[in-house]
């Protein structure tokens, strides 16, 4: 519907196209400056001397930004492939199959997606001291499960909803076993699935800040709780040094899956949680 | 195999761990809250944790103060990111653009975003700094408290920054598969340009708007990490308090905290109740 | 009544080279009720939300009674257009869609009530104002779509593909319906169809478009009796096509020589005759018979489908059944094709 479109409507349409542009990168401009800054002092609209102080000192062996950035990726990887392996089947019961009591076993999966992790994580705290689960890499996993796993089920019972089980008919009376026909039929079909629900539930867990400070007990110092404390101690250069780093996966699964992203697919659902 | 055995065989993991911690978890911490723990010898339940927390002041402000921050982020987002999904339906120049940032908005942790406003509305931020620019003010002081403040303006900021683009991505989709021709409709009939938004368009991606709100609003409702950076100490937000109140040396404050944490997981139930109506009636239109 | 004038209305989609209608020019009498045919993505919808203000022409114009509508806005031109899926607003009554244009327009609740029951009435569905759309039939849902445009009365009524989602037998109802209320309001009606049967049966006046210009611009019985050319001809199941040469009312070609209705066309042309005029014979005695060969037959209950050569021509013909029962294929039959029935089409 363009009927008559004047000049008027294009040019406050790109005023406030270039608005909403200035507003979305505005917040990410301060963090970048400060992370090449060499001391940045009131009033100063830019840093008077610039330096890589800030990024020397992150890559340095005795700050430790490597060593926990390793280990948040090995937590995030770690609480993907749970959730893979979990989530799948769940989502292939949900997606495929009608039964008594569906709408019920929805809103239980459903539930921690809306509930915030600081309602649960205490409960599992006092649960966990006495698993001799708390401040340990495992336990760290473990609770992050709670926002990732609903989130993959999700995502996996939208593809299974449109996923033809016919095809494992076929492929079973063309003599395929079942392992075969999960390996060659049923896998290939839901794997763009798997790989964006991975994706995004890679993000959700990389994004976790109380659920690990809790649990890790302040032992398993992923990158948010480096970056956290950086930034309430106030060392801005290397706050804004961390603060890069820690936004550049969420980039790069960006460009992997933009078409993704369009807000049709449940997948867009997660980014409530990061 | 039958097939409510196979079913059962394909949720059951998923269940346990989500029933196991999830519900585990809030069952534990509710039966803390009452003071009930059997395993460590607490065994009359009572409710002295409800009582102390619903007899302190500094509940009550810090709860105001909580729904004040949800329910103001969750209205301006979703007022914005109708605005911009209106926006974005359109072709202009640089629309690729905006939506290529609203999408990596999506991908920047809250944490990210916290700090990025902190640095930008502190005293001593960029726009403290602008304002000393062009004269405004002298010394830091001078410049208005936004962040720290008891409005909460800056957490309120942040989340706006964060979810215009969620709630815009979700309205925007819905909007591009409505398509443009009931308004068509709408027009053809009488309607005006308003009219047609408002009695058409307004009606037709108010579900999908809701469900996206409602979890906007329970996210920022329970929400940790961006008021402890943004928020003033007192009083501060409910999940932050109750944080404190957790990992205080005196291990009495522990079964507070969980009432707290009780108080946050019904407020996100009644969320959940609003979502589940409003996601189905979505799916029934 | 409106009279609505077409002049070389003409749309380029941002960034298409080719034109999506192309310079198309018609006019419409007041009151008329007329198709505008042509297969899909001929332009034709484009055609009616140009009309209605809904898109903005790249050039031409559109004149309601001699006055130009494109700079009025589309609430305001007087046209509402009925969509194909008919767009039902699905959170609303059928009573809140049908009463949505006159609340539009700020008409009070007692009177939008008043005419509500009324024109459901007139479109034979009472007592269904309180349901959801969802809980019509598509006949159904056709007949509140075409009650929420009438009760605005306006001057120029559009449809898109009015019938084309129509079981067969609901079809004739829908336009029995259409037509009558047309006629009663006297609206000046446009519609659009692919489907030569659904233009022929409802409308006064058909206007043919192929690749997004006008071919002819007639009564429906004219696109079978009088093509304007071959394109036009098969559009409506012409099959059957001779080159040849005409002279004083004889034509010439491999068939040998057919006689022409009339003497009025010479020079080189093409012959052509529907399937269903051409008749089985058994001897020379009727002028224009000629020998023929039985390739195929297709039986299709009430007729039977044959398919022929003459010369190096394949023709195909529809017979009634009985009429060529034990013919079968390979086997030399003669055929005659009326004089009175076969069309000269002169380039």
């Amino acid at each position: 519907m363009s009927a008559k479109e004047s000049i008027g409507i294009r040019s406050f349409r790109f005023l406030t196209g270039a608005l909403l542009i200035i507003w979305l990168v505005l917040p990410l401009i301060p963090l970048a400056i400060w992370s090449f800054a060499h001391g940045w002092f009131f009033p100063n609209l830019l840093p008077a001397k610039w330096s890589m102080r800030a990024w020397e000192y992150t890559f340095s062996d005795t700050a430790g930004v490597i060593d926990s950035l390793w280990l948040t990726i090995g937590i995030s990887l770690a609480a993907t492939v749970l959730s893979i392996l979990i989530g799948v089947p769940a989502g292939r019961a949900l997606g495929m199959y009608k039964f008594r009591g569906k709408e019920f076993v929805e809103l239980l999966i459903l539930a921690p997606i809306i509930v915030p992790g600081i309602a649960v994580v205490l409960g599992i705290h006092s649960v966990f001291i006495s698993m001799g689960l708390n401040n340990t890499v495992t336990g760290v996993i473990l609770v992050h499960l709670i926002p990732t796993l609903p989130y993959m089920i999700l995502v996996m019972s939208g593809i299974f909803a449109n996923y033809d089980p016919a095809f494992e008919s076929q492929a079973r009376s063309l003599g395929a076993s079942p392992v075969k026909t999960f390996w060659y039929v049923t896998l290939p079909a839901i794997m763009p699935g798997i790989i964006v629900g991975g994706l995004f539930a890679f993000l959700v867990s990389w994004s976790q800040y109380i659920l690990t400070l809790l649990i890790g007990g302040g032992r398993v110092v992923t990158l948010p709780l480096l970056l956290f404390n950086f930034a309430t101690s106030g060392r801005n250069d290397i706050t804004g040094a961390i603060g890069m780093i820690y936004i550049l996966p969420g980039i790069f699964i960006l460009l992997l899956t933009a078409r993704h992203l369009s807000g049709r697919s449940g997948a867009v659902g997660g980014f409530g949680q990061i | 195999m039958s097939d409510r055995l196979k079913i059962f065989l394909l949720l059951a993991p998923a269940l346990l761990i989500i029933g196991l911690l999830f519900f585990g978890g809030l069952l534990i911490g509710l039966m803390r809250s009452f003071n009930y723990m059997p395993v460590i010898g607490l065994t009359d339940p009572d409710l002295s944790a409800y009582k102390s927390v619903f007899t302190d002041r500094e509940f009550y402000l810090s709860f105001l103060l909580t729904f004040h921050i949800a329910f103001t982020s969750t209205v301006i987002s979703s007022i914005l990111a109708v605005g911009a999904a209106l926006l974005l339906r359109r072709q202009f120049v640089g629309r690729a653009v905006v939506n290529f940032l609203f999408q990596l908005n999506l991908t920047v942790p809250h944490l990210v975003g916290a700090i990025g406003i902190l640095y930008l509305f502190s005293q001593s931020g960029s726009f403290a700094r602008l304002a000393a620019e062009w004269g405004m003010i002298a010394r830091t002081s001078d410049f208005p408290a936004l962040v720290f403040d008891p409005y909460a303006i800056g957490i309120i900021l942040q989340y706006v920054w964060k979810e215009v683009p969620f709630i815009g991505v979700i309205v925007l989709a819905n909007m591009q598969s409505i398509g443009e021709d009931y308004e068509s409709v709408a027009r053809s009939l009488g309607a005006s340009r308003w009219q047609s938004f408002r009695h058409v368009l307004l009606p037709l991606i108010f579900p999908g708007m809701l469900s996206a709100s409602v979890m906007v609003f329970a996210f920022t409702f329970g929400a940790y990490e961006i008021p402890a950076i943004l928020g003033a100490n007192f009083p501060a937000a409910l999940p932050v308090l109750a944080y404190r109140k957790y990992t205080d040396v005196d291990l009495a404050a522990r079964p507070e905290a969980m009432a707290m944490a009780i108080v946050i997981a019904i407020l996100s139930g009644v969320m959940i109740y609003l979502y589940v109506r409003y996601s189905r009636r979505r799916i029934r239109t | 009544m409106t009279h609505v004038s077409i002049q070389s209305l003409t749309k380029v989609y941002p960034g298409a080279t080719e034109p999506s209608l192309d310079r198309l020019s018609l006019e419409i009498e007041s009151g008329e009720l007329t198709a505008l045919l042509g297969p899909s993505g001929c332009g034709k919808t484009t055609t009616m939300k140009m009309i209605a203000g809904l898109l903005e022409p790249t050039s031409g114009d559109v004149t309601f009674d001699g006055r130009s509508v494109l700079n009025d806005k589309p609430e305001h031109r007087g046209v509402v257009m009925v969509f194909q899926n008919y767009l039902l607003f699905p959170y609303m009554s059928v009573a809140d869609n049908v009463g949505f244009g006159l609340k539009m327009r700020k008409v009070d609740k007692a009177e939008i009530d008043r005419r509500v029951t009324a024109i459901l009435e007139q479109v034979k569905l009472p007592d269904l104002g309180k349901r959801k759309p969802s809980e019509l039939s598509g006949g159904q849902q056709q007949r509140v779509a075409l009650a929420r445009a009438l009760i605005v009365q306006p001057d120029v009524l559009l449809l898109d593909e009015p019938l084309s989602n129509l079981d067969a037998h609901l079809r004739f109802e829908m336009r029995d319906l259409i037509r009558s209320l047309q006629q009663e309001m006297g609206i000046t009606t446009i519609f659009v169809t692919h489907d030569q049967e659904e233009a022929v049966v409802l409308a006064d006046k058909v206007a043919l478009i192929l690749d997004g210009r006008m071919k002819q611009y007639d009564t429906p019985d004219a696109f079978y009796k009088r093509p304007i050319d071959e394109s036009t001809a098969r559009f409506f199941g012409g099959q059957n096509f001779i080159q040849g040469y005409a002279e004083n009312g004889i034509f010439e070609s491999s068939l040998g020589k057919l006689e022409l209705p009339d003497h009025s066309a010479n020079g080189k042309g093409t012959l052509t005759f529907r399937p269903e005029n051409i008749r089985i014979a058994t001897d020379y005695s009727q002028p224009n018979t000629v020998d023929a060969t039985l390739t195929d037959r297709l039986y299709l209950g009430t007729q039977t489908r044959l398919k022929l050569t003459l010369g190096n021509h394949n023709i195909e013909a529809i017979c009634n059944p009985i009429d060529v029962e034990g013919l079968t294929p390979g086997q030399n039959i003669l055929v005659t094709i009326p004089a009175d029935v076969v069309w000269l089409l002169t380039s």
